[in-house]
Protein backbone atom coordinates (compact mmCIF):
# COMPACT_ATOMS: atom_id res chain seq x y z
CA UNK A 1 0.00 0.00 0.00
CA UNK A 2 1.27 3.59 -0.44
CA UNK A 3 3.67 5.17 2.12
CA UNK A 4 1.75 8.63 2.27
CA UNK A 5 -1.95 7.50 3.15
CA UNK A 6 -0.49 5.13 5.87
CA UNK A 7 1.49 7.64 7.62
CA UNK A 8 -1.60 10.31 7.63
CA UNK A 9 -3.14 7.19 8.93
CA UNK A 10 -1.40 6.79 11.60
CA UNK A 11 -0.65 10.66 12.86
CA UNK A 12 -5.14 10.57 12.45
CA UNK A 13 -4.93 7.17 15.00
CA UNK A 14 -1.88 8.72 17.18
CA UNK A 15 -4.59 12.24 17.96
CA UNK A 16 -7.64 9.47 18.50
CA UNK A 17 -5.25 7.80 21.17
CA UNK A 18 -4.69 11.75 22.43
CA UNK A 19 -8.52 11.64 22.30
CA UNK A 20 -9.03 8.80 24.27
CA UNK A 21 -7.16 10.26 26.98
CA UNK A 22 -9.16 12.88 27.25
CA UNK A 23 -12.04 10.62 27.85
CA UNK A 24 -9.45 8.41 30.60
CA UNK A 25 -8.96 12.14 32.29
CA UNK A 26 -12.95 13.61 32.42
CA UNK A 27 -14.33 10.03 33.66
CA UNK A 28 -16.19 10.46 36.33
CA UNK A 29 -16.33 6.58 38.45
CA UNK A 30 -14.38 3.43 38.26
CA UNK A 31 -16.44 1.90 35.56
CA UNK A 32 -16.04 4.55 32.93
CA UNK A 33 -12.24 4.61 33.61
CA UNK A 34 -12.34 0.91 32.81
CA UNK A 35 -14.35 1.20 29.34
CA UNK A 36 -11.79 4.35 28.78
CA UNK A 37 -8.67 2.14 28.94
CA UNK A 38 -10.67 -0.56 26.79
CA UNK A 39 -11.18 1.73 24.43
CA UNK A 40 -7.81 3.41 24.02
CA UNK A 41 -6.58 -0.27 24.01
CA UNK A 42 -8.48 -0.58 20.41
CA UNK A 43 -6.79 2.69 19.31
CA UNK A 44 -3.60 1.31 20.00
CA UNK A 45 -4.34 -2.12 18.81
CA UNK A 46 -5.36 0.14 15.13
CA UNK A 47 -2.25 1.96 15.42
CA UNK A 48 0.19 -1.14 15.27
CA UNK A 49 -1.64 -2.52 12.30
CA UNK A 50 -1.33 0.31 10.33
CA UNK A 51 2.28 0.74 11.54
CA UNK A 52 2.14 -3.11 10.55
CA UNK A 53 0.79 -2.27 6.90
CA UNK A 54 3.52 1.28 6.55
CA UNK A 55 6.40 -1.05 7.40
CA UNK A 56 5.32 -4.16 5.79
CA UNK A 57 6.53 -6.38 9.06
CA UNK A 58 4.27 -9.13 10.44
CA UNK A 59 5.01 -8.83 14.14
CA UNK A 60 3.43 -5.56 14.86
CA UNK A 61 0.03 -7.24 14.12
CA UNK A 62 1.70 -9.77 16.76
CA UNK A 63 2.39 -7.29 19.46
CA UNK A 64 -1.50 -6.08 19.02
CA UNK A 65 -2.84 -9.39 19.27
CA UNK A 66 -0.99 -9.94 22.48
CA UNK A 67 -1.40 -6.70 23.76
CA UNK A 68 -5.61 -7.02 23.17
CA UNK A 69 -5.22 -10.36 25.07
CA UNK A 70 -3.96 -8.93 28.38
CA UNK A 71 -6.71 -5.99 27.42
CA UNK A 72 -9.78 -8.70 27.60
CA UNK A 73 -8.30 -10.19 30.50
CA UNK A 74 -7.42 -6.93 32.75
CA UNK A 75 -11.29 -6.00 31.56
CA UNK A 76 -12.92 -8.82 32.63
CA UNK A 77 -11.00 -9.23 35.79
CA UNK A 78 -11.95 -5.09 36.58
CA UNK A 79 -15.58 -5.54 35.76
CA UNK A 80 -15.53 -8.53 38.08
CA UNK A 81 -13.56 -6.74 40.55
CA UNK A 82 -16.18 -3.76 40.58
CA UNK A 83 -19.67 -5.90 40.50
CA UNK A 84 -18.46 -8.52 43.22
CA UNK A 85 -15.91 -6.97 45.32
CA UNK A 86 -13.32 -10.15 44.19
CA UNK A 87 -12.36 -11.32 40.88
CA UNK A 88 -12.46 -15.26 41.96
CA UNK B 1 -5.41 -3.95 -10.93
CA UNK B 2 -2.72 -2.99 -7.96
CA UNK B 3 -4.13 0.26 -7.43
CA UNK B 4 -7.30 -0.48 -7.42
CA UNK B 5 -6.33 -2.95 -4.34
CA UNK B 6 -4.48 -0.40 -2.61
CA UNK B 7 -7.14 2.55 -2.85
CA UNK B 8 -10.11 -0.36 -1.58
CA UNK B 9 -7.38 -0.68 1.64
CA UNK B 10 -6.69 2.55 2.02
CA UNK B 11 -10.44 3.03 2.03
CA UNK B 12 -11.19 0.48 4.43
CA UNK B 13 -8.51 2.02 6.85
CA UNK B 14 -9.71 5.48 6.22
CA UNK B 15 -13.67 4.16 7.44
CA UNK B 16 -12.52 2.41 10.73
CA UNK B 17 -10.39 5.62 11.94
CA UNK B 18 -13.80 7.61 10.79
CA UNK B 19 -15.83 5.12 12.92
CA UNK B 20 -13.25 5.43 15.34
CA UNK B 21 -13.11 9.41 15.89
CA UNK B 22 -17.35 9.32 15.97
CA UNK B 23 -17.10 7.12 18.52
CA UNK B 24 -14.76 9.26 20.57
CA UNK B 25 -16.87 12.40 19.45
CA UNK B 26 -19.71 9.93 21.13
CA UNK B 27 -17.59 8.48 24.19
CA UNK B 28 -16.92 12.69 25.43
CA UNK B 29 -20.46 13.97 25.03
CA UNK B 30 -22.50 11.06 26.03
CA UNK B 31 -22.72 11.39 30.09
CA UNK B 32 -24.49 7.87 30.95
CA UNK B 33 -22.82 4.22 30.85
CA UNK B 34 -25.07 2.30 28.90
CA UNK B 35 -24.74 4.95 25.83
CA UNK B 36 -20.92 5.31 26.25
CA UNK B 37 -20.95 1.52 26.05
CA UNK B 38 -22.68 1.94 22.50
CA UNK B 39 -19.56 4.71 21.85
CA UNK B 40 -16.55 2.20 22.43
CA UNK B 41 -18.78 -0.92 20.94
CA UNK B 42 -18.08 0.77 17.78
CA UNK B 43 -14.61 1.18 18.39
CA UNK B 44 -13.49 -2.12 19.92
CA UNK B 45 -15.67 -3.65 17.01
CA UNK B 46 -16.19 -2.17 13.63
CA UNK B 47 -13.25 0.35 13.46
CA UNK B 48 -11.03 -2.26 14.52
CA UNK B 49 -12.49 -5.04 11.88
CA UNK B 50 -12.44 -2.34 9.26
CA UNK B 51 -8.77 -1.49 10.03
CA UNK B 52 -7.61 -5.19 9.64
CA UNK B 53 -9.94 -6.15 6.75
CA UNK B 54 -7.12 -4.41 4.71
CA UNK B 55 -4.57 -6.58 5.27
CA UNK B 56 -5.09 -8.48 2.19
CA UNK B 57 -4.50 -5.47 0.12
CA UNK B 58 -0.73 -5.50 1.27
CA UNK B 59 -0.04 -8.53 -0.56
CA UNK B 60 2.26 -10.59 2.32
CA UNK B 61 0.73 -13.14 3.34
CA UNK B 62 2.09 -13.25 7.08
CA UNK B 63 0.75 -9.95 7.61
CA UNK B 64 -2.88 -11.44 6.11
CA UNK B 65 -2.13 -14.68 8.44
CA UNK B 66 -1.58 -12.59 11.58
CA UNK B 67 -5.00 -10.18 11.00
CA UNK B 68 -6.99 -12.88 10.43
CA UNK B 69 -5.90 -14.04 14.10
CA UNK B 70 -6.72 -10.75 15.74
CA UNK B 71 -9.65 -10.53 13.86
CA UNK B 72 -10.95 -13.84 14.96
CA UNK B 73 -9.86 -12.60 18.31
CA UNK B 74 -11.48 -9.11 18.63
CA UNK B 75 -14.59 -10.93 17.01
CA UNK B 76 -14.87 -12.69 20.39
CA UNK B 77 -13.54 -11.02 22.95
CA UNK B 78 -15.44 -7.39 22.02
CA UNK B 79 -18.69 -8.56 22.90
CA UNK B 80 -17.51 -10.11 25.86
CA UNK B 81 -15.84 -7.17 27.02
CA UNK B 82 -18.74 -5.01 26.54
CA UNK B 83 -20.70 -7.64 28.76
CA UNK B 84 -18.81 -7.80 31.33
CA UNK B 85 -18.97 -4.02 31.89
CA UNK B 86 -22.62 -3.65 31.11
CA UNK B 87 -22.84 -6.83 33.91
CA UNK B 88 -20.92 -4.68 36.47
CA UNK B 89 -22.83 -1.62 35.76
CA UNK B 90 -26.15 -3.27 36.17
CA UNK B 91 -25.03 -4.71 39.47
CA UNK B 92 -24.09 -1.29 40.45
CA UNK B 93 -26.97 -0.08 39.75
CA UNK B 94 -29.21 -2.88 41.73
CA UNK B 95 -26.57 -2.69 44.26
CA UNK B 96 -27.86 1.43 44.99
CA UNK B 97 -31.45 0.82 44.62
CA UNK B 98 -32.78 -1.49 47.23
CA UNK B 99 -30.73 1.32 49.63
CA UNK B 100 -32.72 4.42 48.37
CA UNK B 101 -36.07 2.42 48.49
CA UNK B 102 -35.12 1.40 52.39
CA UNK B 103 -34.73 4.83 53.23
CA UNK B 104 -37.43 5.95 51.44
CA UNK B 105 -39.87 3.62 53.28
CA UNK B 106 -37.95 3.90 56.95
CA UNK B 107 -38.73 7.95 56.69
Amino acid sequence: MPEVPLAIALGWATLLLVAGGLVLLRSQDALTRVLALDVLVSIVVILMVILSYLRSESYYIDVALTLALLAFAATLAAARYLSRGSIF
Amino acid sequence: MAVVADIIGIALVAAGLTLATIALWGLLHMDRISTQLHAAGLISGPSVIAVLLAAPFTGEASIITSAVLVLIFVLISAPLASHAIAHAARRGVERVEPEVGRSDSDR
